[in-house]
């Protein structure tokens, strides 16, 4: 028996390809003649131009290439057969490397971008803080704490400082008014302990000796306050408390209608709506004000009068949606640069108002007092973490439980009180603490006086009246014309 | 001499017109080798039952190599069918048009398939993100790059 013949594709008497539809007859052959091709299991055939254009053009679309070489029928995985010399292969496969290589350059220089535009921001937010920190601390004690030289840091400062000017400024955002600017810069360093440091400053100042027995009773309330309760308790305390009263106090000297609204900015925005003269004028001072930037340290108290004056159209919206323009308003434009500004000058302001306080206090024992103004320390005399409260001789004689209560007394006290540093050094960042306090009051009422004074303005407002000097008598009709009969000249 | 595109599409046409469209669908026009239009009704039982839409090909030198672009006449007399995978600006997601397009398949293939994906629905209701896409698509859904994800392809 002769072996049964398999039919190959020459054998079809009517080839038709499955991508162009063209036909050929075995009788009647393409001239020129064209290769056919029988790549899978199933009847398709194709011309074999076509079937490889379909397949390139395939391969060159990412969601397609799956399907590039297979049959659409049978799913049959076409082979291709090609010369692919040794040299072909080794250039493709640098090719693709190349272009792995070129990917993995194009990610490193986005991030060797995106990191040294961080690390840039990073050491400018980290110098602005030590600035800040010298500012607000004054010079002995930021020797004492950090010193010029950043080698002697320590550790959490490169947390801490950069943190500084972000929460200066997101302190005075308007939708976050429960962060006050002074935490950062209080709250961080009570607990740090002094950087060594050979070369001192030591200022010329005046001051009262402290009394050594504070020592003896480190849980006793001490002045001025402790820091980390003036940064968490007092300050934002005496921040609502001042809110209040400021608003009933505009309230009273603008003579406005009391209203019970919650918190300061709805009153004073209830306030702008009460008196419509009194906001138009407004309005006008607010686009004035944006037009010349006037010095500005604008402090949390002033937001809610701020907001009125920011708002561009208050006759058309509601009050709340009019803070809610407000906000957007000031976070545009201008009004960025008024908000960072603002914000990054606050410890400039705090110290030169708290400079301000320590020149008076030459003059009055009782300021002197309050502001708890100290001598320098000698040079040669370091404070120490644990103060002097114990020396090593009668630590070593308690027995362990007593060293564990001392221990844990000593840590509450330099929690409350900070380390001795806070509790020995000058306390310029008391001063500059109540300076900040005093300048923004006097920021609020000078725009206070501005309001009052505009309103005052407004309501005296007439229309000067004159006499009918220059007018003809005879067109008047008047009450008794022969009076005011026009005098013949002669 | 005609290309590759306009003669096969010749013979399609006369495929057509020789034999006729499937059931339910009638060739519009066709008057040159760029666009066709094709009336296309689902027979039987279906959510569409009455409900005649209209069909456009537009075809691109490339062809049967490159897909056809095919999508619902949107305008005053018709309307896109309310279906998960028809937008109602007339655009189509599915993955035979897109990534599992093949010359094997024809005008009539396609027809026959979008048919059988109309009768085969089991709600009717406007792809999840159909707003947003409308509002920013392309005038060729050739240029949109559909998500056949395994929910909405097709077979």
């Amino acid at each position: 028996m002769a072996q049964r013949q398999v039919p190959t594709i020459s054998d079809l008497r009517v080839k038709l390809c499955y991508i162009c539809r063209e036909e050929e007859r075995h009788d009647t052959p393409d001239d020129p003649p064209r290769a056919w091709t029988h790549p899978c299991k199933c009847t398709l055939i194709a011309h074999e131009s076509c079937l490889l254009q379909w397949i390139q053009t395939s391969q060159q679309n990412r969601s397609r290439a799956p399907n590039a070489l297979k049959c659409p029928q049978c799913s049959t995985v076409y082979e291709l057969e090609s010369d692919n010399p040794v040299i072909l292969r080794l250039l493709d496969a640098a090719n693709r490397g190349l272009s792995t290589m070129g990917k993995v350059v194009t990610i490193a220089s986005v991030t060797v971008v995106v990191v040294s535009l961080g690390t840039g921001m990073y050491i400018l937010s980290t110098a602005y803080g030590a600035y800040a920190l010298k500012e607000f601390l004054g010079a002995e004690m930021y020797d004492l704490l950090l010193t010029e030289d950043p080698t002697n840091w320590p550790w959490h400062c490169y947390l801490n400082l950069p943190l500084i000017p972000l929460a200066l400024i997101v302190s005075r955002l308007p939708f976050n008014s429960s962060v006050t600017p002074l935490v950062p810069l209080l709250l961080a360093w009570p607990t740090s302990t002094p950087v060594w440091n050979n070369k001192r400053i030591v200022l010329d100042r005046w001051g009262i000796p402290m009394a050594p027995q504070r020592e003896m009773f480190p849980l006793l309330p001490s002045w001025p306050p402790p820091p980390v309760l003036l940064g968490l308790f007092i300050y934002p305390s005496v921040r609502i408390i001042y809110n209040r009263l400021f608003t009933q106090f505009s309230r009273w000297v603008l003579n406005l209608q009391p209203e019970a609204t919650d918190t300061a900015q709805r009153m004073i925005l209830a306030l702008e709506d009460d008196d419509p003269f009194l906001r138009i004028r407004i309005n006008a001072n607010g686009e004035e004000r944006n037009g010349q930037p006037q010095p500005n340290g604008q402090g949390q108290q002033e937001r809610g009068a701020g907001a009125a004056n920011n708002n561009p159209d208050p006759d058309a919206v509601a009050p709340d949606a009019a803070a809610a323009a407000e906000n957007t308003i000031r976070v545009s434009g201008t009004s960025l640069g008024r908000l960072i500004g603002g914000a990054l000058i606050i410890p400039r302001i705090s110290s030169v108002m708290g400079t301000l306080l320590y020149r008076l206090s030459k003059y009055s024992l009782l300021l002197r007092r309050f502001l708890a103004v100290r001598p320098p320390l000698t040079p040669d005399i370091r404070p120490s973490l644990m103060g002097s409260m114990i020396d090593e001789e009668a630590w070593r004689k308690m027995s362990p439980v007593k060293r564990l209560g001392v221990a844990g007394l000593l840590g509450l006290s330099v929690a409350w009180r900070g380390t001795p540093v806070w509790a020995e050094c000058d306390p310029v960042w008391w001063r500059n603490s109540l300076g900040l306090g005093l300048f923004t009051v006097a920021k609020d009422c000078l725009h206070l006086l501005h309001l009052w004074l505009a309103k005052r303005e407004l309501q005296s407002r007439r229309v000067k009246s004159k006499s009918f000097e220059g007018v003809d008598v005879g067109e008047l009709d008047l009450i008794n014309p022969a009076v005011y009969a026009a005098p013949r000249h002669p | 001499m005609t290309s590759i595109s306009s003669r096969r599409l010749r013979k399609e046409l006369n495929e057509i017109q020789a034999e006729g469209c499937p059931t339910g669908i009638t060739l519009l026009s066709a008057d040159n080798f760029e666009s066709w239009f094709f009336s296309i009704e689902i027979l039987g039982e279906s959510l569409y039952q009455g409900e005649v839409f209209k069909l456009m090909f537009r075809f691109d030198s490339n062809y049967p190599i490159s897909a056809p672009a095919v999508q619902f006449v949107v305008d005053e007399d018709s309307t896109a069918p309310v279906h998960p995978h028809v937008y109602s600006n007339g655009h189509i997601c599915a993955s035979i048009l897109g990534n599992e397009w093949s010359p094997v398949l024809s005008v009539s293939a396609v027809c026959v398939t979008l048919q059988s994906m109309l009768a085969s629905c089991k709600s009717k209701e406007r792809p999840v993100d159909n707003d947003r896409y409308v509002r920013y698509a392309p005038d060729n859904p050739k240029k949109t790059r559909f998500h056949y994800d395994g929910k909405r392809s097709m077979r």
